[in-house]
């Protein structure tokens, strides 16, 4: 069953802002990266989702409710990080969570303590001197505190340092766990590498792919980068019946799957070469690739 | 179809502004009874007889000293600033900082939001003018009691300044409710009852600019014919409909509204 669904969603701002014809479908239990340059229309989709925003056309339903309609009972399963943290008129970070607790009616604040704990967030601070990476931790605890089912995240780990971006993905791996249904937007991609089972892209407010993680890091086909001793090396390499390409007068990369690995390695073993480095495909080389139309080579 | 947990919060953050205003608004009507002397304005009226100004002390009784002054200036453009900031913070200031997004993620309407707010506005002015009023009544039986006042139009003034006020927060609150930057929210929710203001207060210096009357609802508040005991209601009705139709537009205009948050 679709748990989030939205169909023929278009939000026109005029100067082709906004977005068209959005088409998506997340299952129960599924996690779902949303990728895109800014202002590709990240916001706006997830806006919709949220019913701040009504779409022009096109239908967008949460659980079977309509998201702009019935928002106010759709959000009992929605746990939400805004893309921009503004918190209302309040002292403490403690005040906050109390009061979203209280909005939430949410009694039991034993997960929240457990979030804090792990975040190493200090909520009894003011929150106006908060840094971003604090408000940012004030702003994950609120949204999983209630333990909802469906987790709608719009870029959740800005401001956040290194460490606590892992111990986010930790978290976040076991919400997911729990069966939870998950929708982030991120620029982090290893984030979403690691955490969804889906990624859907966005370019100029239409969705340009969307494709499952595993499909995305596939390793069926291997891309090596061979770094020669010197050029003559390399040109005797070149004649070799072996699908490669030259990137400069000693380096060539070369395309291989599973079942010519072997043929390679023992070709290989009669030239001097100084290095031997595989490109991984990633999330990263797909989205280079679909938005600026051009390989990434590091 | 309100919320106890918004409207604690909202009380919180306001309650400090409300009650310097209501301070300043309690001792400014105490202060304008406590010196009144009819004797000296007889005297002033001697001295500025046969100028614009003789009209404006022709009467010398406390209440219609007080029409002239409390009534059309003092009384009314403080209630009016404390209006204009409560109401800009009360739903437009939360859009444009993006705060809403905190409210709204929880299951409550947005119907709910808007009723919560406007309740509060409407309970502070209220609360304000009854405080302001019982310190009137009391500081006339200390410093006047030796004059004979009126208690019942004493009150009057003070509902129908009441329903002004009602008609402008209604004003300052739709514009709170339909703009997302504070900017626009500011320019007309305080531009506008302001102008009403200076119309108002323009119309009473000369006759010539009598017509400027045609062009505030603040004429609607007719301290004349509250003293004179003409037909007031129908003025005041006015202004109780003004923002009777104001508040539901409200509602209204920011159920149906995109939300930037």
């Amino acid at each position: 069953m679709a748990i989030i669904e939205l169909q023929n969603v278009t939000k026109d701002y005029g100067d082709s802002r906004g977005i068209f014809n959005i088409n998506l479908s997340i299952e129960l239990g599924e996690a779902v990266g949303f990728v895109g340059t800014n202002g590709a229309g990240k916001t706006t989709t997830i806006r919709h989702l949220m019913g701040f925003l009504k779409s022009n056309s096109g239908t967008v339903k949460i659980k079977n409710l309509d998201a702009w309609y019935d928002a106010a009972e759709i959000k009992q399963w929605i746990g939400y990080i805004p893309g921009e943290i503004a918190f209302p008129d309040v002292k403490t970070g403690w005040e906050f969570i109390h009061q979203q607790a209280e909005l939430l009616q949410l009694k039991d604040l034993s997960f929240a303590n457990h979030l804090i704990e792990r975040l190493q967030l200090d909520p009894s601070a003011n929150i106006k001197r908060m840094s971003k990476g604090m408000k940012q931790k004030t702003a994950i605890v609120a949204a999983l505190m209630a333990n909802s089912p469906i987790l709608i995240f719009d870029e959740p780990t800005t401001g956040l340092d290194p460490l606590m971006r892992e111990e986010f993905i930790q978290i976040v791996k076991e919400e997911k766990a729990k069966g939870k249904t998950i929708f982030m937007s991120s620029h982090m991609f290893e984030e979403i590498e690691e955490t969804c089972d889906k990624v859907v892209m966005i370019k100029e407010g239409k969705i340009i792919t969307m494709e499952s993680i595993s499909t995305i890091m596939s390793n069926e086909n291997q891309q090596f980068i061979i770094e020669f001793s010197n050029d003559q090396e390399c040109n005797r390499f070149m004649k070799e019946q072996i699908d490669s390409v030259a990137i400069s007068n000693t380096t060539v990369s070369v395309d291989v799957d599973n079942q010519t690995l072997n043929t390679l390695l023992a070709v290989l073993s009669k030239y001097q070469f100084d290095n031997l480095t595989e490109q991984k495909h990633t999330l990263q080389d797909q989205f280079y690739n679909l938005y600026s139309g051009g390989q990434l080579h590091d | 179809m309100i919320n106890g947990t918004i409207f604690k919060q909202t009380l919180r953050s306001n309650v400090k502004l409300w009650l310097m205003f209501t301070i300043v608004l309690s001792i400014l009507q105490v202060v304008m009874i406590a010196v009144f002397d009819a004797s000296t304005l007889e005297n002033v009226g001697g001295l500025v007889e046969g100028t614009p100004l003789a009209g404006l002390l022709a009467q010398t009784t406390l209440l219609s000293m007080l029409a002239s002054t409390f009534y059309s200036i003092h009384g009314v453009i403080f209630p009016i600033i404390f209006i204009i900031m409560t109401a800009n913070s009360l739903i437009a200031s939360q859009v444009d900082r993006g705060s809403m997004a905190y409210l709204l993620s929880t299951p409550t309407k947005r119907s709910t939001i808007i009723m919560t707010q406007a309740i509060y506005l409407i309970m502070a002015l209220i609360v304000m003018f009854l405080i302001e009023t019982v310190a009137g009544i009391v500081s006339i039986q200390v410093f006047q009691s030796d004059t004979d006042i009126v208690v019942s139009d004493f009150v009057m003034l003070n509902l129908g300044l009441l329903l002004l006020m009602f008609a402008i927060s209604g004003i300052s609150f739709f514009f709170s409710s339909y703009c997302n930057l504070t900017k626009n929210s500011l320019a007309f929710g305080a531009g506008i009852p302001i102008a009403f203001f200076l119309f108002h207060l323009l119309s009473t210096v000369d006759q010539s600019l009598d017509v400027l009357n045609y062009f505030t609802i603040n004429a609607l508040f007719d301290t004349t014919a509250i003293l004179e005991g003409e037909n007031y209601w129908w003025k005041l009705s006015v202004l109780l409909g003004i923002g009777i139709v104001l508040y539901i537009a409200s509602l209204e205009v920011f159920k149906r509204k995109d939300l930037p948050l």
